[in-house]
């Protein structure tokens, strides 16, 4: 039995003001990217990239977007990646970025990936912390997310809890 | 994992912008940046200024992404030549890590590749590229190690510069064959730097290779950076630096030593 080969693209969305983000939702991420692709390489790229394209997961909090598309064609929709400069939701324009993370092909190693990314992240972010305080109720929220659901949830819960400390290290 | 270096951020005067840029292009994981002094002779009241001090822009240093160091930051001077009496090598130049000239002429570029002493030859993003790349200039130039720079945050603002930019770096890939040249951002603001692993894969649009787009990013950048250091230190075998105060603490000891001696001479006596 042969599978599809698709690309699955990890992708965090950097904006200038974090609240942003919260604006954002997987059908305006869908259209951005798919009009980048149109702009960069025409009817001809759009038509290619729009088989099997989907924008399987998007995190709000952080920003975290994971985009699927067939193996062939995902260098095309790599390179248009960088031309986009703002998502478009309910009426507004958030200006942003794509910065690309990592390129898997199954959503289970990007997933795996995610993972050690925000710990790395979490760890940059300590750093920032003024006190020991501060430190330990960092340290007290993230077991909280982590104890609480316990099983299949228990990754995502983390990346959650990560999201938070990176709004919070920065203010 | 490589070192990607970004060798172009455009100088502004406001430093809570340039921190900002500073910021996002640690947290993208480039490991050095070079800040952007651009001089256009042809404007009235142009003059080399002395580099900004770096050591002013931080306390501490953001730490670069997957990295635990702090991000290097270098000053780099861009000369736009569109005359010859333009581009002198003067001491205001050699304080710079990093020497680049934008020609403007034919003339002008096949000087910069074969005589001038700089690391960078910028290549036009904002308009058709005025005359054609001719292999003799092009191929002394990789021989001296000299490289080319594309910029491409034009081609992130606006439609027709991302057609020029994308057709002269075409132009310039048929006669460098994807040698010497260096992908940079050239950014204004923290949202128009993208990450070393997009523009990689944007360098395939402009015709390089996948080996050669990654070496555009992180490889030839440090290479031109080693050059930049050729400059500086005799060909960069030997490297000479003032040390900081030690005449002044000498002194004192001497004085403080002279008389113990004189002291001993006397007792002796």
């Amino acid at each position: 039995m042969v599978r599809y080969k698709s690309r699955y693209l990890l992708c965090e969305l950097c904006v200038s003001d974090q609240s942003s983000l919260q604006l954002l939702d997987e059908r305006a991420v869908f259209t951005a990217v798919k009009g980048a692709v149109s702009w960069a390489h025409g009817d001809y790229g759009a038509a290619l990239c729009s088989v099997s394209f989907a924008v399987k997961y998007l995190n709000a909090h952080t920003g975290v977007v994971f985009l699927r598309c067939r193996k062939s064609h995902y260098r095309l929709l790599w390179s248009a990646l960088p031309f986009i400069t703002s998502v478009e939701s309910r009426g507004q324009r958030v200006p942003c970025f794509f910065n690309c993370l990592h390129v898997g092909g199954t959503i289970r190693t990007c997933q795996k990936f995610l993972i050690r990314y925000n710990t790395q992240q979490l760890l940059r972010m300590l750093r920032h912390c003024h006190s020991e305080a501060e430190r330990l109720e960092v340290r007290k929220a993230v077991l909280s997310c982590s104890v609480k659901s316990l099983g299949k949830e228990e990754e995502e819960e983390d990346e959650d809890g990560c999201g938070d400390e990176e709004e919070w290290g920065e203010s | 994992m490589a070192v990607f270096i970004d060798l172009n951020i455009s100088y502004t005067a406001d430093k809570k912008r340039l921190q900002n840029i500073i910021e996002t292009a640690a947290h993208l994981g480039y490991s050095t940046v070079a800040i952007n002094h651009v001089v256009d002779f042809q404007q009235k009241k142009q003059e080399i200024g002395k580099p900004q001090c770096i050591s002013d822009l931080f306390e501490q240093f953001p730490i670069v992404q997957g990295k635990s160091r702090p991000i290097k930051v270098l000053n780099r001077l861009t000369v736009v030549v569109s005359e010859a009496s333009h581009f002198r090598t003067t001491n205001e130049v050699k304080l710079y890590d990093i020497v680049a000239v934008f020609p403007k002429t034919e003339k002008l570029f096949h000087a910069a590749c074969m005589t001038y002493d700089v690391d960078i030859i910028c290549i036009a993003v904002t308009e058709k590229q005025p005359f054609f790349f001719k292999r003799p200039p092009v191929n002394g130039a990789i021989e001296r190690g000299v490289f080319f720079e594309i910029s491409y945050v034009a081609a992130i603002k606006d439609s027709t510069m991302r057609r020029y930019t994308i057709s002269n770096a075409h132009s310039l890939m048929e006669t460098s064959k994807g040698k010497n040249v260096i992908v940079s951002s050239g950014a204004e603001k923290p949202l128009e730097l993208r990450g070393p692993y997009d523009i990689a894969n944007l360098g395939l649009l402009f015709g390089l290779s996948e080996g050669d787009a990654k070496a555009a990013v992180s490889t030839n950048c440090r290479a031109a950076l080693l050059h930049g250091e050729t400059r500086k230190t005799a060909l960069g075998i030997i490297h000479t630096v003032k040390k900081p105060q030690p005449t002044a603490k000498r002194q004192e000891e001497e004085e403080e030593e002279g008389p113990a001696v004189k002291r001993a001479k006397t007792e002796a006596m």
